[in-house]
């Protein structure tokens, strides 16, 4: 000890600590400055050409609202994982969201990924935002998992009542792909339309490989309805419509959102006419800031979004966290995922640019205006917009 | 329900949806029949046949008859592929018939996962419309696609029937379907035969995914539930008996779509296994019709050599 020059030593290491608290000390200021909040998506695996239009519609949110002063001048954050839409490598993000990063809420979408990684949420207590799933159980996942995006019966549900109470039709034919989601909507369909006054007079289902379907087209012909409702899926649908123009059914034929894309009116022509299908988020039509978007990813990407109507939730979800954390960040209340949950419960409802107004109902399900859309004159035109 | 325009609209339209099924059984029977082969690699030339077609006329804006031309070259592009890199090199190295047969649902997945990164999962039909205008004759709706459709398959019927009938190789193929060692003692080459057989195979598939790319749309995993069909309807109409398998495609879809004047439409896909499930439990060796009877006979005469494809 004798032969070192402590006072030296010391005084170096000292300096040093001096400035590694000042740096972190500083470092920790910044980060209560700014606002995190986690997104969990697929940027790798089949499904990245949706996973990263959406996270990208998200970037371009968060960028927007950290532009215009952020959360009330303070830094919107959002730290980004994949998820692959696999379950396992879900729960892996999640897990570093809440214990690394510390986030009060998440975004994730892909039902396997929102339902596996809902136990987590809970048991953290740290809100999971599912933004683009759509099967009715994810409102049962627990008091921490809500959903932005409408569960699958809102629109089926919009166009069964808006078919038998304002275009009066009183006699209804359900056709409908025998699986899970056409067998589910073909009952929400019927249930609907028959409490709303109308009388379902054929209830028809096909086979997923079915090739051909003449046989139940036939027999709704024979059942004479005054509307047609169709559950399809994308690969199918266009040629069932087609094979009942040809067999001389020409009332109205209703759809959901599978059916809305400029290539049915290419594929059919003249029989697309009387279509009316169903968007949950506004079109390029319908609002100029949806057109404004669109004119932005072909300026800057060169091509539409995959999967609009999805990318427009996935932009809007920042918005409503930055509101969360606003109101909190003016309250002076500690961010955790339960005071996040509290207070987006109380603000309850919220105004997002491209999806319109947004509220969340007791049973973690949300109200959404359905839009419907018409094919009439050789373009997709708005017919009505229900639940407003 | 039951009433005669009904009942022959069911029958008009199944007769002309079957026309793409016939020659999926062809193809498919054909190749069992001289190859011996369960060629499940047909759903891959089948998806490549089609998205020739689909490049041909919406990418480079050739005419339909352009388009035809395109599928039926892809699919003996596809089988030319399978047989001389695969078949070819399996039956060198004396591969089991179940080692051939894994290869074929191995290689049908390869090409449809190649065709779903160049194309996605999109679907897509051939031309930009898949609508045909209709006729309404006798209380029947034909649709402009029917009867050209059908026109079609008779013509590939009559043209393989003529060349396994009239022709050196179509003969060679017959022989080496009966019995392909003694058919090599005489001097024919096996190889070519082979090769002969699946080219033909995958032309057929061409023209029957025009036709089914024509009138719905594809995806590159339908081909393999289109083949399914194939599948069934060769083991209905007899192994080994390519006349018999395109007759089965015909009755199976007439009877599936007829079966929703009985039956709730939902079971009209059950019915189809419900027939193969029966039909295998029944009749192992295929159900023969009475004039098939003696090649059963020459085919039982033939010596052990033949004997493996009999499962």
């Amino acid at each position: 000890m004798t032969q070192f020059t402590p006072s030296r030593r010391l005084g170096l290491t000292a300096a040093l600590a001096t400035a590694l608290l000042a740096g972190t000390s500083g470092l920790a200021l910044a980060q209560q400055a700014s606002y995190k909040f986690g997104l969990a998506m697929p940027l790798t695996g089949g499904q990245a050409l949706y996973g990263n239009d959406q996270v990208k519609a998200a970037q371009w949110a968060v960028d927007a609202i950290n532009a215009k002063g952020g959360v009330n001048g303070k830094k919107l954050e959002m730290i980004v994982l994949d998820t692959q839409a696999d379950p396992q490598v879900g729960i892996q993000a999640v897990n570093r969201l809440i214990s690394v990063d510390k986030v009060p809420a998440f975004v994730t979408a892909w039902s396997g990924v929102v339902k596996a990684v809902a136990p987590i949420a809970n048991d953290n207590k740290v809100v999971e935002l599912s933004v683009g799933a759509n099967a009715p159980d994810i409102s049962k996942l627990g008091d921490y998992v809500y959903t932005t995006f409408p569960l699958a019966d809102v629109d089926i549900r919009a166009v069964a009542q808006y078919s038998a109470k304002e275009m009066g039709k009183k006699k209804a034919a359900v056709l409908f792909v025998n699986n899970e989601t056409g067998i589910g909507s073909a009952v929400v369909y019927r249930d609907t339309f028959t409490k709303a006054g109308g009388q379902v007079v054929a209830y028809e289902s096909y086979d997923q490989k079915a090739t051909d379907f003449t046989g139940p087209l036939l027999k709704i012909r024979a059942s004479n309805p005054e509307i047609i409702h169709l559950q399809g899926l994308v690969a199918e649908s266009p040629q069932v419509i087609a094979q009942a123009r040809q067999l001389g059914i020409t009332v109205p034929i209703t759809s959901y959102s599978g059916v809305y894309n400029p290539k049915l009116i290419e594929q059919l022509g003249a029989a697309a006419e009387g279509v009316i299908a169903t968007s949950l988020a506004p079109g390029v039509a319908d609002s100029p800031a949806v057109a404004e978007y669109v004119a932005r990813w072909q300026k800057e990407v060169g091509r539409a979004p995959n999967g609009l109507p999805y990318t427009q939730y996935l932009h809007d979800t920042p918005y409503l966290v930055a509101a969360v954390f606003a109101s909190l960040d003016k309250k002076g209340t500690p961010v955790t995922g339960e005071a996040f949950r509290k207070e987006m419960l109380a603000i309850k409802s919220f105004d997002l640019p491209l999806t319109g107004k947004v509220e969340f109902s007791d049973d973690h399900t949300v109200n959404k205006p359905v839009y419907l859309v018409e094919v009439k004159g050789g373009k997709w035109t708005g017919k009505a917009v229900v639940n407003k | 329900m039951f009433n005669v325009t009904v009942i022959s609209q069911i029958m008009w339209t199944s007769l002309a949806t079957s026309s793409y099924f016939v020659l999926f059984a062809l193809s498919f029977a054909l190749v069992l029949k001289v190859n011996k082969v369960f060629n499940f690699a047909q759903a891959g030339m089948m998806t490549a046949g089609f998205y020739a077609a689909y490049v041909a006329v919406r990418h480079l804006g050739l005419p339909g008859p352009a388009g035809l031309v395109a599928a039926v070259l892809a699919g003996m592009l596809a089988a030319f592929v399978l047989e001389r890199f695969g078949f070819r090199v399996l039956r060198e190295r004396r591969a089991s018939a179940m080692f051939v047969f894994i290869f074929t649902l191995v290689a049908s997945q390869f090409i449809t996962y190649a065709m779903t990164l160049v194309f996605g999962t999109w679907p897509t039909t051939i031309f930009e419309s898949m609508f045909w205008p209709v006729k309404i004759i006798g209380d029947v709706a034909v649709s402009a696609w029917d009867v050209p459709a059908i026109a079609a398959t008779l013509a590939v019927l009559a043209a393989l029937w003529a060349f396994l009938r009239f022709t050196r190789y179509g003969q060679f193929m017959i022989a080496v379907a009966d019995n392909s060692a003694l058919a090599e003692l005489y001097g024919i080459r096996k190889d070519r035969v082979l090769m002969l057989t699946m080219l033909i195979a995958g032309a057929i598939g061409g023209i029957g995914m025009f036709l089914y790319g024509t009138r719905a749309q594809v995806q590159p995993a339908a081909a393999t539930e289109l083949m399914l069909f194939a599948v069934a309807a060769t083991i209905l109409g007899g192994i080994g008996n390519i006349w018999g398998a395109a007759l089965a495609a015909v009755v199976l879809g007439m009877v599936q779509n007829a079966s929703i004047l009985f039956i709730p439409s939902a079971w009209q896909g059950f019915l189809l296994f419900a027939f193969l499930f029966f039909a295998i439990v029944l009749f192992p060796s295929g159900f023969h019709f009475p004039e098939s009877r003696r090649a059963l006979k020459k085919m039982r005469a033939a010596p052990a050599a033949n004997s493996g494809k009999a499962g």
